[in-house]
């Protein structure tokens, strides 16, 4: 820690650490006076950040000394659980608190590991990957969830840009990209990864004089300071990309041949019979025809491939006939221009409510804007190299992929930018965080180049969890609990853990084991998955005993919890990676790569402990830290580029014990130097080394093609269709599989096809700057800025609508949906809205007790949320967040 | 001697808040004083309509009606153009908070809690109440003074620093060549409400 500085005779000093306010993970400088932490500040040496703080982060103080913290360890003494039963909470000691979850954990162990759960946030997404992982590995349970998070924003979108760009999300390149499309995200406006970095980036790109184009269904801050606002139907988003790409495809005949050529699987041979690529026989890749040669070679033969812009390659066919074999195959190219045929403008208009002749406009701007063909010289470690500039990108996150259309939604979009190649080079849409890395010079680690697999496509060297985005996981007779071994595409999924019918599934599917305990790490999943009641009930309800690491008494330990552990808030921890991986969230762009640590700069408040410390403890207690250290230096593989050397390792033989500090040190060394331990790094909190230009712009040095045509698909769907016929579980599930397919689509969403004309309106939620997740509307400086703004706490509805309704400016209303699920609110009257939707910020409408500032502030949207199957995205499990509801006077 | 003024670029600000919150938090103020606020505005009608952030603070104006109507000089300009008030002067008669165009300045009875009565402070807002108390204090007019303490140590104002958008400049007026004084001139700066003849230190860039 800093040594203690004095001012007046007292201490005044400014720590550096980590936010953790949202999973953003900024520098921060934070000033303790007098032994009392009082101020953040950004960290003007953290490449997160660069010194910038938002207003959660700045709020932090609050969260350290809020008198509503947990405190102690509390045990529930009422047996009854639910919404609504109160605990009858009783403060226990950590020693009573540990035995009893020792002595549960250990008859689980005993009967079935696989019984344990754990539930976890993304607000501590860094923590998540070692004591979460670490324990899971050790104790040898497979079942996990982040709540929330992960349902709504990630299994479409992260699976999507882990294929496209071997990151989490996409962001436009703002530094040079002059048209950035954005799809409903607030993106560079406020809240998404590197929400800091990223707005003073969209900042920079509005001064340069870049032209935004904003489709979202109301004036959203990305809406605001747009050039152009398209009232959108919420849904349709894939709609409008698909417009876009036929658009440009075949009404204005545009799109970079170069990358379809040489970047894509765009010229990959497909045959007629079953759409699988055409293969050679002798090494089974997939072919392409050359042009020249006038004849097939495979996708990676030297003549037809090109690795960088300037490396020569015979002209490929992308249309055409071409026979191989006897076979008339298609250019899988040439099959993605047809297929889109159908989006046509006016098509498009009545899905989306986008006039068809801003579809054709836009599209024609982009292409325009595209500059296909130019290129720019960037230094390399090799020299100067030529590449190409797209200054374009169409970027989206929640909003457009919150959708039963998720998957195909989030590649539509993205499809916009790699029709005119402008994916991850110059202007381009980038990864975020940034993804590849060379490693730093004195160590080559992290290291995280991408690859080509025998495909030829794209491979991620990092990633944020042990299963890849690509290749594809093969579906397996399931084993987790919610059957996600034979759901390939998903992280985790809610329809099958809160039907009324999970046992039933699981007996169907053989599954021996049944829930038995629950750890949660800091998630409310009560209030943040969809209807309260029914994850209550359905799912929660189902542990025998869950016990809950909490910085408050939220909802969720309210309804289930037996024990609460106080944790530690980000203020009072060391945790050894922040803004690694680096594909979660690091800033994009030519900046430094930062590898951000937390140390505490104060010592834990009251009984608090540190989450990771508990559950190193509770691996000792039951013997199997090795395992657990094992599983951390397992874990550091994948997410923190490769593996550590045996010098730094975690012991594995038991021999010897680690704390969080050395832990630290042992990694900070590992990958930056003996020099650069915990001593070094802990005076910035920050080690920062200088980003190789082919790493940010690295598209045209990487070998490997991203598809248009997603091949594999295929296989995958009639995998998952075999295994539920052979289960006989269509009766819990007639997904239509065939939406594992080779082309993208737009299907609509339960909102769109609600028959009863009564719900009449679209209700959707939005994500207000001042919130993460749940927890931060118990902050009070934050809930005093959610009261200055209009519309946070509010229902935003269009004041022609509210009139013809009869609804008055703040009048209480209650939103129902057609299952009889309803939430109450007031109504803020705006023209800021397309007339028939009505817009909810956040996770709000507390009803806890023990948190007393959020209790009653705004509308609780979740509880408007369905989980079954037909609001699950069937290609990617997400789930639907939009829905239709009427409106009515409370 | 330098003459201060701010800058804030409406194009580039997005509304964020965090110039009110990181104000707040450098200069303890109470519940319900905003020194530094955003406003937001929407104008037209659906489609043709768009939502607009405005940052305000105390203007620091040249010709200050908060100075001219205070009847015990509690508040006055210093030499460096930065408008302050003298807590041990002023008598609370709130002329100023009248005299002020802007409704920049703020004032609070006694010191009040985030949190519901009854509990004992925490360390940081027992913290925060004598830092406010020692500071600016209860029953006086109080304001935005461009964050006297931070300039003491050399840094620029807390709202400044923490802007994401980079959508804030502080500095000299009087120098041409500084970063304010060019893209006042640059980029059309205008001040608010310039008919109540204030004449205000802290100007906007237009937002489009
Ligand atoms: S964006 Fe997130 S990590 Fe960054 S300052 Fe805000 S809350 Fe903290
Ligand atoms: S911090 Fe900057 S961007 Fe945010 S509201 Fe204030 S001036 Fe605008
Ligand atoms: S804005 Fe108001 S308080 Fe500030 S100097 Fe001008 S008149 Fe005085
Ligand atoms: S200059 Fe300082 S006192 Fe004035 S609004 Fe900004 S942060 Fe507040």
């Amino acid at each position: 820690m800093i040594a203690a500085k004095e001012r007046n005779g007292k201490e005044d000093v400014w720590i550096p650490t980590c936010c953790g306010q949202c999973y953003c993970m900024c520098g921060i400088r934070v000033r303790r006076q007098n032994g009392v932490v009082t101020e953040v500040e950004g960290n003007p040496e953290a490449p997160t950040g660069r010194g910038k703080i938002c207003v959660k982060g700045l709020a932090g103080p609050q969260l350290l000394y809020d008198p509503y913290r947990v405190n102690y360890p509390l045990k529930r003494t009422n047996p009854k659980k639910g919404i609504g039963v109160d605990p009858k909470w009783e403060r226990i000691s950590w020693d009573e608190a540990l035995d009893i979850i020792i002595k549960k954990l250990k008859k689980c162990q005993e009967v079935d590991p696989r019984g344990v759960y754990f539930q976890a946030t993304t607000t501590q997404a860094s923590e998540i990957r070692f004591g979460v992982i670490g324990f899971m590995k050790a104790f040898g349970t497979p079942n996990y969830w982040v709540s929330g998070g992960g349902l709504h924003c990630g299994n479409g979108a992260h699976f999507m840009n882990g294929i496209m760009h071997v990151s989490w999300s996409i962001i436009p390149d703002f530094a040079h990209c002059n048209l950035p499309l954005n799809f409903g995200c607030s993106k560079g406006h406020g809240a998404g990864h590197v929400a800091v970095q990223n707005a003073t980036q969209a900042a920079d790109a509005r001064a340069r004089g870049s032209r935004t184009i904003t489709f979202d269904p109301f004036q959203s801050a990305q809406a605001a300071k747009a050039h152009e606002w398209q009232p959108i139907r919420v849904g349709t988003d894939g709609a409008m990309a698909l417009g876009l790409v036929n658009s440009l495809l075949n009404e204005h005949g545009i799109w970079d041949d170069e990358y379809i050529k040489y970047k894509t699987n765009g010229p990959y041979l497909i045959r007629p019979s079953d759409g699988r690529y055409m293969r050679d026989k002798e090494t089974n890749k997939p072919l392409v025809w050359d042009l020249v040669d006038g004849c097939q070679k495979i996708h990676s033969d030297p003549s037809v491939t090109r690795v960088e812009y300037e490396d020569e390659a015979h002209d490929v066919a992308i249309q055409g006939r071409y026979t191989v074999d006897g076979v008339e195959c298609t250019p899988a190219f040439e099959l993605l221009k047809e297929h889109v045929k159908k989006y046509t403008p006016q098509y498009v208009e009545e899905i989306t409510w986008v006039p068809a002749a801003s579809v054709s406009r836009i599209a024609k701007e982009i292409g325009q804007a595209a500059e296909i063909g130019a290129t720019v010289t960037i230094q390399t470690e090799k020299g100067p190299k030529k590449i190409p500039k797209r200054p374009i990108a169409a970027h989206y996150f929640r909003g457009s992929q919150g959708h039963v259309n998720s998957g195909w939604t989030c590649l539509s979009i993205d499809m916009v930018n790699h029709i005119v190649g402008a994916a991850d080079t110059w202007g381009g849409a980038m990864g975020l965080g940034a993804t590849v890395c060379g490693g730093y010079e004195g160590t080559g680690k992290p290291y995280q180049i991408p690859y080509a697999d025998d495909d030829g496509l794209l491979v991620a060297k990092a990633w944020v969890y042990d299963h890849l985005p690509y290749p594809m996981r093969v579906p397996k007779p399931p084993t987790r609990l919610d059957l996600h071994d034979m759901f390939p595409t998903s992280i985790y999924n809610a329809f099958t853990i809160t039907s009324p019918r999970w046992f039933e599934m699981l007996d169907r599917f053989k599954i021996p084991y049944r829930p038995d305990i629950m750890i949660n790490f800091g998630s409310n999943s009560v209030m943040t998955m969809g209807h309260a009641e029914t994850v209550t009930e359905n799912f929660l309800k189902k542990f025998n005993f869950i016990f809950s690491f909490q910085l408050y008494i939220t909802e969720f330990e309210e309804a289930v919890a037996d024990i609460v552990l106080p944790d530690t808030c980000y203020l009072e921890r060391y945790t050894p990676a922040v803004s690694f991986p680096s594909t979660f969230s690091h800033p994009q762009g030519e900046d430094d790569w930062g590898w951000t640590i937390r140390q505490p700069v104060i010592e834990p408040l009251y009984e608090r402990r540190d989450f990771n410390v508990v559950m190193l403890d509770i691996c000792k207690r039951l013997g199997i830290s090795d395992k657990y250290y094992k599983g951390l230096n397992d874990t550091i593989i994948m997410r923190y580029g490769g593996a550590m050397d045996d010098k730094y390792k975690l012991c594995e033989d038991g021999s010897r014990e680690h704390e969080w500090p050395e832990v630290t040190d042992r990694l900070l060394k590992d990958r930056f130097g003996e020099e650069h331990g915990l001593d070094h790094v802990s005076e910035k909190a920050v080690f920062t080394w200088p980003k190789r230009k082919e790493d940010v712009y690295w598209k045209w040095f990487n070998p490997a093609r991203v598809p248009l045509y997603f091949e594999y698909f295929i296989d995958s769907g009639e995998q998952i269709a075999k295994l539920c016929d052979e289960f006989d579980a269509k009766e819990f599930f007639d997904f239509d599989w065939s939406r594992f397919k080779a082309l993208a689509d737009w299907y609509p969403c339960p909102s769109h096809t609600e028959p009863d004309p009564e719900y009449d309106m679209y209700t959707f939620y939005w994500r207000a700057v001042m919130h993460c997740n749940s927890l931060t509307q118990q902050n009070p400086w934050l809930d005093e800025c959610s009261q200055e703004d209009p519309y946070v706490y509010a229902i935003q509805m269009h004041a022609d609508t509210a009139q013809k309704k009869g609804i008055k400016q703040g009048e209480k209303v209650w939103l129902e949906n057609s299952h009889g699920h309803r939430v109450r609110g007031w109504v803020a009257l705006t023209e800021g809205i397309e007339p028939r939707h009505l817009a909810v910020a956040a996770v709000a409408g507390h009803w806890g007790e023990y948190m007393p500032i959020a209790k009653g502030k705004g509308t609780f949207f979740n509880d408007l949320v369905e989980m079954d199957k037909e609001h699950t995205d069937p290609l990617t499990l997400n789930q639907d967040i939009c829905c239709r509801v009427k409106i009515y006077k409370a | 001697m330098a003459r201060y003024g701010m800058v804030i670029d409406l194009k580039r600000c997005y509304g964020c808040y965090a110039c009110s919150m990181a104000c707040k938090v450098a200069n303890h103020t109470p519940p319900n004083v905003f020194w530094s606020r955003v406003l937001k505005g929407e104008s037209g009608t659906f489609p043709n309509v768009v939502r607009q952030a405005l940052p305000v603070l105390c203007f620091h104006c040249e010709d200050p009606g908060c100075v001219k109507v205070c009847p015990t000089k509690a508040t006055y300009a210093n030499d460096d153009g930065v408008v302050v008030i003298d807590k041990e002067v002023c008598v609370g008669c709130k002329y100023c908070m009248m005299g002020c165009p802007y409704g920049a300045r703020y004032t609070v009875p006694e010191w009040k809690s985030y949190f519901p009565e009854g509990l004992p402070l925490s360390e940081l807002e027992q913290f925060q109440k004598e830092a406010w108390e020692e500071k600016s204090g209860c029953g006086v007019a109080t304001k935005c003074d461009f964050c006297t303490e931070r300039r003491e140590d050399g840094k620029e104002p807390s709202c400044v620093t923490a802007c994401p958008a980079d959508a804030r400049i502080f500095g000299d007026l009087d120098n041409p060549d500084s970063e304010a004084s060019q893209r006042i001139k640059r980029d059309r700066g205008f001040v608010l409400k310039p008919e109540q003849g204030t004449k205000p230190k802290v100007y906007y860039l237009p937002p489009r």
